[in-house]
């Protein structure tokens, strides 16, 4: 190292602080106790992301953190530390992706402002009733947006920071969720309307997103059946788009919503690898997940008439137009389901498609029939 | 296509689509567009095929409801009744961008800028809106304005969003040369201290953010922001560790961590340590580490830190003050809480760590820490504990610098050190040191 050793105080000075009485004297025997070193990380051509710094120990996460007092993965640890982490979720298997680092770059990379990025001076008075089901619409999103603000940031308070990369990931989905929730609060008062009715739609009932209590399942819930529809939505956004205003909400929120989803895709095949003793759990989440996804009210394509009426006004072009509309809400319900087998086959989940234990596919081939 | 569309049904809602009956562009745009009368009123769909059929008996799990007891939910879709319509609180709002954009706190008129002083409903029912009853509650905890409301939260998150940064791209990696051993290690020892201070405000916020109503969404989401921000912190710290030939040093001592995350008795409690306490010190950590900086990469790590900061500062000071403003003696009882905090942050104090790996960095060099380094670690304690003084003077929090502990005190400037000697110490405070 070069340095000069001075007076080493030993283990005891590091955890219980023993103060130096010659103020000007040096302790340094910190400087002996580190992580793994001389590492070097590189910039690759998407900069110095989290993916090139795994390197060493420093990235490799353990299949079971034992870490309770915060260090960060690959420092050196004191023995006397608090165990102030009461982490409920310290196995890999329970959180992990492989991806999270490329999702919370893209994630950083692709922020963007409600308040400067959605050209607002395109929006012109509607006539009234394609304002209101429009604002209903905002009302609905506004509501239910931060259902996945709330319930991420509880998980992250909850998850040992070894596994920060799915941590990190969280975070950003809080943010872009705060600025969805932001965003449609904004069109709603944008256009000569308001908010109209809430649907109570996230309700704190037994099988809510909010009440899991495991990580898996919230997730399941959350990315894969209640953010998957809702990415179906934004992604044909643009058919019910009046201005460019709303279609560059519903494209940009389309963005952000396709990463949590990935992230619970991405999560669930991690969990289908690494731990198949949970696979019939795993279905019994979806099964809940495919009750929910039509007949709930946290789709808004779904049953619930408030949203899907509104759906309706805003796709067919007014009231007037309402059984064009209704035809384009159930070809989005149609593309939700498809969507939705396209994810839970990739998260090594599609054997419920093939044996008979999903009647999705059967929905969908009724109405090709 | 779909744009001119979407302008042409905003001019004519009625004609867009109805006057020809044909099929629109909107509608080419899906395939195999369902008859939902056909569907819903005709012949039940097709039945599944026999094999299926004996799959899903055998099957215990089958899902049964998706079905929707025998009606199709992918097609059914109810004769319109519109009864949600012509319902608000407030209608013709018509909020206009002003020269920073459409901002969120631009859209608290009328009704929707009204803010109660607590709000009961436990629900995510957005405010403004006309809630619906009868919904059982999702256990929001924290549901008074003063248990967390800051007035300038909503400009607090346009900010933040505005002043966004990547530390993958943003930072001059590049910049970094090869530093003396002691140099590149004092530095690797101080990310490594700063990733935990990160990872406490990742933590001790993300654990209140869901408890807090919904009707206070500035500040929810002006705390999204934060977390967001401590997000990147911990990333930018890890990454310089990692850069240079170094490592992550040796874990911090726990003693103010562990006050931050245990304070769970009041979300006011834990602003006053880890943003007025902890938030204070750091500040001023990151204006010296900015100063003695090394290289480009790290001037632009600590300077883009500092703003963070400053908004996480900003938002505490300012709910401190609403807090005190509206709760009776609450002043009294972030002294008590401040008076306690001292003595843990002053343990903290005491360990020769961080101290030395910032004398180095100061004085480039042990030997320069020696000679200077240490007598910069003091003048930025005092500054530390000269901003700390004037932000609790401020808000009217009583200190005592007879009350203090000396770690602390010695660092007080002479005139601050006589004036808050002059101060009683709280009743309260003794009994909690006690």
């Amino acid at each position: 190292m070069g340095v000069s050793q001075e007076v080493h105080l030993g283990e005891k000075s590091m955890s219980e602080a023993a103060q130096l009485d010659v103020e000007r004297d040096l302790d340094l025997g910190w400087m002996d106790r580190r992580g793994e070193w001389e590492i070097q990380a590189r910039p690759s051509k998407n900069g110095l992301t989290l993916a090139d710094i795994q390197i060493g120990d420093y990235g490799d996460p353990p299949v079971v953190s034992e870490n309770q007092t915060g260090v960060p993965r690959g420092a050196a640890k004191r023995d006397g530390s608090y165990r102030i982490g009461a982490y409920g979720v310290r196995t890999k298997s329970e959180i992990w992706l492989d991806n999270a680092s490329f999702l919370y770059e893209e994630a950083l990379q692709r922020q963007w402002s409600s308040a400067t990025d959605i050209p607002w001076h395109t929006i012109e008075p509607l006539p009234d009733d394609i304002e209101q089901a429009q604002c209903a619409m905002d009302t609905f999103l506004t509501e239910v947006e931060f259902v996945a603000g709330d319930v991420p940031a509880r998980w992250v308070a909850r998850t040992t920071p070894d596994f920060f990369e799915a941590r990190n990931v969280l975070l950003c989905q809080v943010m872009d969720e705060s600025r969805h929730m932001d965003v449609f609060r904004k069109r709603a008062l944008a256009n000569g309307g308001g908010l109209m009715c809430a649907t109570g739609g996230t309700a704190g009932v037994v099988g809510s997103i909010d009440h899991s209590r495991d990580f898996t399942e919230m997730s399941s819930r959350l990315h894969i059946s209640g953010e998957g529809a809702v990415l179906t939505i934004f992604r044909l956004g643009e058919l019910m788009a009046y201005n460019d205003a709303e279609k560059a909400i519903y494209r940009l929120c389309a963005q952000d919503e396709a990463r949590h989803v990935a992230f619970g895709v991405m999560h669930m095949r991690y969990m289908a690898e690494t731990a198949p003793e949970r696979h019939e759990e795993i279905h019994c989440y979806l099964d809940e997940a495919e009750r929910g996804i039509l007949s709930g009210s946290q789709n808004p394509a779904g049953q619930f008439t408030q949203t899907s009426e509104s759906m309706a006004i805003l796709l067919g072009g007014g009231k007037a137009n309402f059984d064009e509309g209704r035809n384009r809400l159930i070809a989005i319900r149609k593309r939700q389901l498809q969507e939705y087998i396209k994810r839970v086959k990739s998260a090594g989940f599609g054997d419920r498609f093939e044996n008979g234990r999903s009647q999705v596919p059967e929905l969908l081939a009724e109405i090709a029939a | 296509m779909a744009k001119q569309d979407a302008k042409a049904a905003a001019a004519k809602p009625a004609k867009a689509q109805s006057a020809t009956g044909k099929p629109t562009k909107k509608a080419a745009q899906l395939k195999q567009v369902a008859q939902p009368k056909q569907a819903a009123k005709g012949k039940q769909a097709a039945k599944p095929k026999q094999k299926e059929r004996a799959q899903a008996k055998s099957s215990s799990q089958r899902v049964e409801d998706v079905s929707g007891g025998g009606t199709n939910l992918l097609t059914a879709v109810p004769e319109p009744k519109y009864d949600w319509m012509n319902k608000s609180r407030q209608w013709g709002v018509r909020v206009k961008p002003g020269k920073k954009g459409l901002t969120l706190g631009s859209l608290n008129v009328g009704i929707y800028g009204e803010v109660p002083t607590d709000w009961p409903d436990q629900s995510r029912n957005p405010r403004g809106a006309i809630p619906r009853h009868g919904m059982p509650p999702v256990g929001y905890a924290v549901r008074d304005k003063a248990a967390m409301w800051a007035d300038g939260a909503a400009d607090l998150y346009e900010e933040a969003i505005q002043r966004r940064w990547a530390p993958a791209t943003d930072v001059p990696w590049d910049s970094i040369e090869p530093l003396a051993d002691d140099v590149e290690h004092a530095v690797c020892q101080v990310c490594t201290e700063l990733c935990q201070y990160a990872n406490v405000d990742i933590e001790a916020i993300s654990s209140w953010q869901h408890q807090m109503a919904y009707g206070y969404h500035e500040v929810k989401q002006y705390l999204a922001t934060a977390t967001f921000d401590a997000a990147r912190h911990y990333e930018a710290f890890r990454k310089r560790a990692l850069y240079n030939g170094g490592g992550l040093g040796l874990e911090g001592p726990g003693e103010v961590n562990r006050m931050i995350i245990e304070s769970y008795g009041g979300w006011t409690e834990t602003v006053a340590y880890l943003f007025l306490l902890r938030g204070t010190f750091t500040m001023t950590m990151l204006r010296y580490l900015e100063r003695f900086a090394h290289n480009d990469a790290e001037r632009y790590i600590y300077a883009r830190v500092i703003e963070d900061k400053a908004r996480h500062l900003a938002y505490g000071i300012e709910h401190l003050q609403y807090s005190i403003a509206h709760i009776q003696h609450q002043a009294g009882v972030l002294a008590t809480v401040l008076f306690v905090g001292d003595r843990i942050f002053a343990r903290d104090l005491r360990d020769p760590v961080l101290r030395e790996a910032l004398a180095i960095i100061f004085g480039n060099g042990i030997e320069g820490a020696r000679a200077t380094g240490l007598d910069t670690w003091d003048a930025m304690m005092r500054d530390f504990m000269s901003s700390l003084q004037e932000t609790c003077a401020w808000l009217g929090i009583p200190r005592s610098a007879a009350g203090m502990p000396e770690a602390m005190r010695r660092y007080l400037p002479p005139d601050a050190a006589a004036e808050a000697a002059s101060a009683d110490i709280p009743e309260a405070a003794q009994a909690a040191a006690r």
